[in-house]
């Protein structure tokens, strides 16, 4: 491993045997009586990106600083000979002015790391009694494995950033299927439509717009590079919604209403920091808009028809991975509606 | 009335938003809608959850524009809005706050405002929902709730709901509450009359029916076979500040503070589970709480279970404090009480025997109101020593501040004799959530909203909680004899005889 690499790994904290990472970490809680150990579940970060051990870190620090937790970063890399290695830190925040509240974080690099590997590692530095919630950046690899995914309590995924999605959808349809598996799931490109999608809702929340939903004949989206999936999962969702069959013309994505309306879909990649930049939901007599056009942290909705204009400005989520993940600790929640959209999605993918 | 089948909005679970409405604020110029209610709009609208196309009339005599109250508002907003105050947002949000010049009992006024809320509905292009807050004094009520009646406003438009929303107190004994709760009656539905008490918004106590019916381990023990006693305080540490003492010398810490909030955490605590979380299966399982207590009665019961006091000269925080009698506005004389503390009794089979504990107090040393559940010795063997057997279980509810559960419990000392040291595993909302509460006034506007009165009071509670503090009153205010006044220094936790009133169980205060 390069000195460039030793030296990002520094961020890593204090590096012990493997077998020794229990002792060590009671070691650090046992040298200081000002702080707190603070855990409510574990919380692992997953990476086969070599470079992505001090960037993960960082990630960590920010999710310890809303959900107390015992942080795993597990990088699994291929390499010349099988080995792992092990450090300790941990993350404090003050409380009350002056007594810290700490959460702890353990990292493995495993070369050559394997399923097995990778689940031994898992199993064996777990808090007891505790639920396991993992972000698994990335593909869904061999190692994405069933005696691993066995004991996840909650897995994070960002289906925008696999490069087959295909795939890995019908990977993670695979593991769901098993008896062992008891995981929700939370697809970032999912959660980031959130807001958007409560801020598309309440347009219709009245008799007068409800009206119009029946009478939708075109559909617009406009995503920033890289969030195509997103903007999929938003058709998805509404042809789910309004219980629309699919109906790709080529390439071009179409929506038949249950009236029998056939709803044009636009998907446009523009410019900007946010993964969906504005939604226009149109029919003969009236347009529904929900956009980011607004601040960074609101999103505008405007509802015209006919005369009658009403434009709200609503809280718009947030462009950060680790915003949404706790935001999502917090809410949990259930997946039915996600698990419903995979076919359609599938399906406009191809 | 059926919901709006909005296909986009039933799958989003967390959020509870309701239907278009206008809420019309009595008593808009007054210190709680500047306080709580329109910050607590300003913190839902801000998080997404105020209906669509609400709007807010405040209802006053005063003369103003519009603009002149969304300044005001504007300024209250950015001193107690729990969020800060976005301009932009706010800018938003004021459009939607209209004002409204009336005397209470003008019927011109309430025509006209029957129009702006017909105009509202125009303007919306269908009829919204109208819920109407009386932010008042209790004696302005009957004459607001006449008046809507006279002009219709307590009926809905088609389709569409009309509730009322009543601040405390509601009324002042029995008697007062019940031709209170006659005169909302003779105007509006019990289902559509909500009674404010905001402790019931408040994150921790909704979190007691959590911690008592989603966890199996606590119920079995959440009895008199487990459970010798319980406690619940509310301390303040401030007196009559404000120019309070005007108002609080009429009221008394028993009725101020006892028949509301205190006796609403007793109910949580006591009642039974609910069949569901329903609004009245829940209320009807508080109620029978209420109904349940033992009642004190004459001079003799009264002294023995209920102690009163009044603070005299002291020291709270390092401040000097004048004892309650050389209060502002307060009477020299006076026979009100600033603290008092209650031995209840709940006269059911799961907690025949067991005493509740109720105290409240001002100037006492520090601000915390808690619940504390102590459990009964273990059995004699296999620790047959006093020592070894060591103190008691404890589990504490902190209702604020710090909000959190704690539970004591006996673990060995480390060394070669069997010797026990009590230890707290303790879990605290602030290190534990990272998401901050919604203040209650969010979430009490958002329930009346949505049509959800599990956290409103119920007539029967309130009318139940009176009967029982009546008697207290009656003794206390008797020809002839009455019971004492008793006195405690500012800053001390209250009057001896509180804590005598205990030791004659073989208790004693929780130190908190």
């Amino acid at each position: 491993m390069s000195t460039e690499s030793e030296s990002a790994y520094a961020i890593l904290g204090q590096e012990v045997p493997l077998g020794s990472v229990d002792k060590a970490l009671k070691e650090l809680w046992g040298q200081d009586d000002a702080r707190t150990k603070a855990s409510l579940l574990n919380f692992a970060i997953y990476s086969e990106k070599a470079e992505s051990m001090e960037e993960n870190t960082r990630l960590l620090e920010e999710i310890t600083l809303e959900q107390a937790c015992r942080g795993l970063l597990i990088l699994a890399v291929p390499g010349e000979k099988r080995s792992a290695r092990a450090w300790i830190t941990a993350h404090c925040q003050l409380q009350d002015g002056h007594k810290s509240v700490c959460s702890e974080q353990v990292s493995f690099l495993l070369e050559q790391g394997n399923a097995n590997q990778v689940r031994n590692v898992v199993f064996a530095h777990l808090d007891s009694d505790l639920p396991l919630a993992c972000w698994w950046q990335d593909n869904l690899t061999s190692n994405f494995d069933e005696r691993l995914y066995s004991v996840i309590d909650v897995l994070f995924i960002d289906s925008s950033k696999w490069s087959n999605p295909s795939a890995d959808f019908t990977t993670l349809l695979n593991a769901l299927s098993h008896d062992s598996v008891r995981f929700a799931v939370y697809d970032l490109s999912w959660l980031r439509s959130h807001l958007f999608r409560t801020a598309l809702a309440a347009c219709f929340q009245d008799v007068v717009a409800l009206a119009e939903l029946p009478k939708l004949n075109r559909i617009e989206i406009y995503y920033s590079k890289g969030n195509r999936l997103s903007a999929l999962l938003l058709v998805a969702w509404i042809g789910v919604r309004m219980k629309c069959g699919l109906d790709m013309a080529g390439k071009d994505i179409r929506l038949q209403s249950p009236e029998g309306i056939l709803i044009n879909v636009s998907l446009v990649e523009t410019t900007g920091a946010e993964h969906l930049q504005k939604i226009i939901l149109r029919s003969k007599a009236a347009t529904f808009t929900v956009t980011r056009e607004c601040g960074a942290h609101y999103v505008c909705s405007r509802v015209e028809i006919g005369d009658h204009i009403y434009e709200e400005m609503l809280p718009a989520d947030s462009v950060s991975d680790v915003a949404l993940i706790v935001d999502q600790l917090s809410r949990m929640g259930g997946q039915s509606l996600y698990f419903q959209m995979v076919p359609m999605l599938q399906k406009m993918i191809g | 009335m059926p919901d709006l089948q909005n296909p986009f909005q039933e799958t989003l679970i967390q959020r509870h938003r309701a239907e278009s409405c206008t809420i019309v604020i009595f008593g808009a110029t007054g210190d709680l809608t500047h306080r709580k209610l329109i910050p607590a709009l300003y913190n839902l609208a801000a998080a997404g959850d105020l209906p669509p196309q609400a709007k807010v009339i405040g209802f006053a005599r005063r003369d103003k524009t519009d603009e002149v109250f969304r300044n005001e508002l504007a300024e209250a907003n950015k001193k107690f809005s729990r969020s800060g105050s976005n301009e932009e947002l706010w800018s938003r949000f004021a459009q939607s706050v209209f004002y409204h010049k009336s005397e209470f009992q003008d019927p011109a006024g309430y025509e006209a405002l029957k129009k702006k809320l017909d105009d509202f509905d125009k303007e919306r292009g269908a009829p919204a929902n109208r819920l109407f807050y009386l932010a008042t004094a209790p004696d302005a009520f009957a004459v607001v709730l006449e008046q809507l009646r006279a002009a219709g406003l307590n009926k809905a438009p088609e389709g569409k709901w009309a509730r009322v929303v009543c601040e405390k107190p509601s009324g002042t004994d029995l008697a007062t509450a019940q031709k209170l709760n006659q005169q909302v009656d003779q105007v509006f539905a019990e289902r559509d009359t909500y009674r404010i008490d905001h402790y019931l918004g408040k994150e921790t106590a909704q979190n007691i029916m959590v911690l008592r019916f989603a966890n199996l381990m606590f119920e079995p023990l959440w009895n008199s076979r487990f459970i010798e006693q319980v406690q619940i305080t509310c301390a303040e540490n401030l007196g009559m500040e404000g120019g309070r003492g005007g108002y609080y010398d009429t009221s008394g810490a028993l009725r101020d503070m006892v028949q509301s909030h205190l006796f609403q955490l007793l109910s949580l605590v006591a009642m039974e589970p609910p069949t569901d979380l329903g609004a009245d299966p829940v209320r009807d399982e508080k109620v029978k709480v209420i109904r349940s207590l033992r009642k004190w009665r004459g001079l003799k019961e009264v002294s023995e279970n209920v102690i009163r006091a009044q603070y005299t000269a002291g020291s709270v925080d390092g401040v000097d404090r004048v004892g309650y009698r050389q209060e502002d506005r307060v009477n020299p004389k006076s026979m009100t009480e600033a603290y008092v503390a209650l031995r209840l009794y709940v006269n059911t089979w799961r907690w025949q025997g067991v005493p509740f504990y109720i105290r409240m107090g001002k100037q006492l040393p520090k601000k915390a109101t808690e619940i504390s559940v102590h459990f009964k010795h273990a059995p004699q063997a296999p620790f047959p020593t006093a020592q070894q057997r060591g103190t008691r279980n404890v589990m504490v509810i902190r209702i604020q501040p710090d909000e959190g559960i704690s539970l004591r419990m006996l673990s060995k000392l480390p060394g070669m004799q069997l010797l026990m040291q009590p230890v707290k595993m303790d879990f605290r909302y602030s290190t534990s959530f990272g998401k901050a509460s919604s203040e209650a006034y969010e979430r009490l506007l958002l329930d009346a909203m949505s049509g959800d009165a599990t956290l409103f009071a119920r007539r029967d509670e309130v009318e139940s909680s009176w009967a029982f503090i009546d008697e207290i009153e009656h003794a206390w205010h008797a020809e002839g004899e009455q019971p004492p006044m008793c006195e405690y220094p500012a800053g001390s936790w209250g009057p001896k005889e509180a804590d005598e009133m205990l030791k004659r169980d073989g208790h004693v205060w929780r130190r908190m």
